[in-house]
């Protein structure tokens, strides 16, 4: 790191702001009057809230308004436990466990409903919206059990004065801001953000993006718990409104106008508005709500980042905070063994067919490939080289036939799990994450092999020689804390190319790599293909058009026409051949 | 028997609630959240219209006329700059319910209103005596589900709104204003919600939140059908109508999440719902 840097604004802003917030954690009750304390306890609570709405939509791009069911359980729990078997400090802990456990078991089954397997993006939103709904309804028609539309109360609290409720919540809000905040520039955290950007990536970088989100959804579900826990005893009263879907878009609401995507501006936005709620509803109760409700439409139209993206453009930014490129670092990695006479192929495809309804994209492919070999895919436009490709990565696509990865059948296996068989695919057009850095899309392509740390932030980063390599050929190397966004064209592609190879992949199904890249880049993409291939033992097949690429590269070529295997040999066989001439002329047909 | 026509009515209840926020849907693929305020202002506009002592009936086309009025200010304002953030959009029209709403407690203050009916009485359909006005809903329905497939299927308008539906950006290569299509839509859509307001008026009381109660269930039946009006019947009819099965048989606090719940396991195991139908 450079020595001489001016002292960073944010990080003592920072530090100023943890400074200030003990000092009202522990003096506060010595000059706030009661009205003041009830109200910023409650507003606290809710605070804690809106980080976890934050983290959900900010931060992993899912728009949730169930996070006020989740607090409603954690309080009916709470407040049933305490009304119904008593309030014993036994009876007392078990209403904690309860109100924490309850939503965190909730929230694995809401989780597996938003993002299992065939969900839609919109689907956790309606999910969302359903829950609280549902929630609600059950504690109209609990009876005595919830107390019906009054709810409950009257029963006995945590034995702690009003002083004592805000210092409690105070100190519950500044523990959950901050391990929120250390998570979110965690290397783990970084994830969120690249599965918001690009789950399609994620996957076929070997994250299994649905298990990261719905164990999201559990843990927070657990501490939203916790809050309703803290909110039972503060307030002493449960009803169904703390449990209902406008709760939830009123989280919603805090949550964007402080700023989505940042852990102080939820957490500022929440208290400000709902202190200033609270004092001002006596006098102006309709016109507050109507300024809030305007104040949220311009904020989400003109400011989608909230006040918190607002003051974070006028500060400057913090080095440290993006996580830097840090020094690079090779991996001892082991590489494909050289010996490779008696093993089975690396891939086998017997007999693959694809059709959509009556349409047949693929029929009769045998194919196989050996370490080694770089295979060449060519064909016309609408041969089905990509719906090929396709097939080889997602073992969810309907197929007939059988294609295998080292011995193993892939039917029915999600990209990621054929990650971990080895094969990386690079897209057609350049797949990376718009969000981060060069060095944490490089990380996350890590991610799958080495589990991200939740709390640290890495400075370095460890590649394998061959990715490496290609970030010195490509010149990344010197920008690896550069945005991504920043990039060109063709330093994205080389970078998706290097994520792939830093999965440490036997299997690389490259997708028209050279599209659009100049006559340099391109044949620095060719060097690092043949030396892959020809001296680290890796196994390639590319889809391209350019024939003259094809031929200074490959060891073979194969040829698809309609949907078939028309020719399968070398370079000289393929170049030769009058098939392949008539093909490309057009002439061919049957 | 009875029972059979509480699901019909329900069913058309429920699709003369649901037909604007669809028409939305389909075209312009936002999901308009200010839903149920427009709800809310059909129902103020017959209060209002009955309460400078004009007929009852009156209070369709003026509710019809501020719905688009207001509808066409929400598309340029509001929802225009959104089409790229289809999630914002359903928040920032959602904050706009909240300033409708509060617009009309401070003008017409927090109580329920009540307004005369449109039509009272029984009449008796196969020897029972039924509520007149549930089955003029039916009508009601009727003439909005025809109207609008005749819109679709017989004008220039409908010609380019399903050109849009399909592939918008073919529509737009091929010379056709979608700017002008989407706001016509959102004018049509919201003008025939607060007409919807009104027809709801003999049914609920009038209060600043009565739109919100339907919104939900309006939003999911909306998500099953997908951009198919027909689709939107099918699904009133088979969850309107359990709806009313579950209302009157096993309890009417279950009845109310009947349509949500069943609506979200129906896109849980086919994302398209009856979209397909």
């Amino acid at each position: 790191m450079p020595e001489s840097r001016l002292p960073n604004i944010r990080v003592w802003l920072l530090g100023a702001l943890v400074v200030a917030s003990l000092f009202m954690i522990a003096f506060g009750p010595a000059f706030l009057d009661r009205f003041a304390l009830n109200v910023l306890s409650r507003s606290m609570i809710y605070a804690m809230l809106a980080v976890t709405v934050d983290l959900l939509w900010g931060y992993a791009g899912v728009l949730t308004f169930g996070q006020a069911a989740f607090f409603g359980i954690g309080a009916y729990a709470t407040a049933m436990v305490l009304t119904h078997l008593g309030s014993s400090p036994e009876l007392m802990l078990l209403a904690f466990v309860l109100a924490i456990l309850v939503p965190l078991v909730l929230g694995v089954v809401v989780g597996w409903l938003s993002f299992g397997y065939g969900a839609t993006p919109l689907y956790a939103t309606v999910i969302s919206l359903v829950l609280p709904i549902v929630v609600t309804q059950v504690a109209f028609s609990g009876g005595q059990w919830t107390g019906s539309s009054s709810g409950l109360v009257g029963y006995a609290t945590l034995p702690l004065s009003l002083a004592g409720y805000f210092r409690l919540t105070g100190i519950c809000l500044l523990a959950v801001a901050a391990a929120a905040w250390i998570f979110v520039r965690s290397d783990a955290g970084k994830v969120l953000v690249a599965i918001r950007d690009n789950e399609a990536r994620c996957a076929y970088l070997g994250l299994n993006a649905s298990r990261i989100k719905i164990a999201l959804t559990a843990v927070l579900a657990g501490v939203t718990g916790l809050a309703g826990f803290l909110f039972a005893n503060a307030s002493g009263v449960v009803a169904p409104e703390n449990t209902g879907f406008v709760f939830g878009t009123e989280l919603v609401i805090w949550t964007a106008l402080g700023g989505r995507g940042t852990i102080l501006g939820p957490v500022l936005g929440t208290i400000g508005i709902d202190y200033l709620s609270a004092s001002l509803s006596g006098q102006l109760p309709f016109l507050w709500k109507l300024i809030v409700g305007a104040l949220f439409v311009a904020m989400i139209i003109l400011l989608p980042n909230g006040l918190a993206g607002l003051v974070g453009k006028i500060l400057p930014r913090s080095k440290g905070s993006r996580g830097e490129g840090g020094p690079l670092r090779q991996a001892q990695v082991m590489q494909a063994p050289q010996d490779v006479v008696d093993k089975p192929p690396l891939l086998t495809i017997h007999d693959l067919g694809k059709s959509y309804g009556s349409l047949n994209v693929l029929q009769g492919i045998n194919l196989t490939v050996q370490p080694g070999e770089l295979v060449s895919l060519v064909g016309p436009n609408g041969a089905g080289k990509t719906t090929l490709m396709r097939c080889l990565s997602d073992g969810t696509e309907s197929i007939s036939g059988s294609v295998s990865v080292r011995g193993a059948n892939i039917a029915g296996l999600a990209p990621d799990a054929i990650v971990a068989l080895g094969v990386g695919r690079k897209f057609q057009v350049a797949s990376v994450f718009d969000s981060l850095t060069v060095a944490e899309c490089l990380r996350m392509a890590r991610a799958a092999r080495y589990r991200p740390s939740l709390v640290h932030s890495s400075q370095e980063l460890d590649l394998p020689s061959a990715a490496v390599e290609i970030l010195k050929l490509t010149a990344l190397d010197g920008m690896l804390d550069r945005p991504v966004s920043a990039l060109s064209h063709g330093l994205k592609q080389s970078l998706e190319l290097t994520m792939v190879v830093a999965l440490e992949p036997q299997l690389i199904l490259l997708d028209e790599p050279t599209a659009g890249l100049t006559k340099t880049e391109r044949m620095t993409i060719g060097t690092i293909l043949k030396k892959l291939t020809g001296e680290l033992g890796l196994a390639a097949i590319l889809v391209e058009h350019d024939l003259d690429f094809v031929r200074e590269i490959s060891s073979r070529i194969v040829v698809l026409h309609q949907g078939q295997l028309v020719l399968d040999g070398t370079v000289q066989d393929v170049v030769n051949s009058e098939l392949v001439k008539a093909i490309y002329s057009g002439g061919a047909h049957d | 028997m009875t029972i059979l026509l509480d699901v019909i009515t329900t069913a058309a209840i429920l699709f003369v609630v649901a037909a604007g926020l669809l028409a939305i849907f389909g075209v312009l693929k936002i999901i308009n959240f200010a839903h149920g305020a427009w709800l809310t202002v059909g129902g103020y506009c017959a209060v209002a219209t009955t309460g400078m002592g004009l007929n009852p009936w009156l209070a369709l086309p003026v509710a019809f006329v501020v719905g688009s009025a207001l509808g066409g200010i929400t598309e340029v304002l509001v929802v225009r700059p959104l089409y790229r953030r289809p999630l914002d959009a359903i928040l920032a029209t959602w904050g706009l319910g909240i300033v409708v709403g509060q617009l009309i407690t401070l003008w017409f203050g927090r109580d329920v209103q009540f307004t005369p009916n449109l039509l009272s009485g029984t009449i008796n359909v196969f020897g029972l005596d039924y509520s007149f006005y549930r089955l003029f809903m039916v009508l009601a329905a009727l003439v909005v589900g025809l109207g609008f497939a005749v819109l679709l299927e017989g004008t220039r308008l409908g010609l380019s709104a399903r050109a849009v539906i399909m592939n918008e950006t073919l529509a737009r290569a091929l010379g056709i204003d979608t700017a002008k299509v989407r706001l016509t839509t959102f004018m049509i859509g919201t003008g025939l919600t607060a007409l919807a307001g009104v027809l709801l008026t003999p049914l609920t009381s009038v209060d600043p939140d009565m739109g919100l109660a339907w919104l939900i269930g309006a939003f999911m039946l909306v998500m099953v059908a997908g951009s198919s009006f027909g689709a939107l019947a099918v699904a009133c009819l088979v969850f309107g109508g359990a709806q009313t099965l579950v209302s009157t048989f096993v309890s009417p606090v279950l009845g109310g999440i009947t349509v949500a719940v069943l609506c979200a396991l129906v896109l849980r195991i086919s994302p398209k719902g009856f979209a397909r139908a």
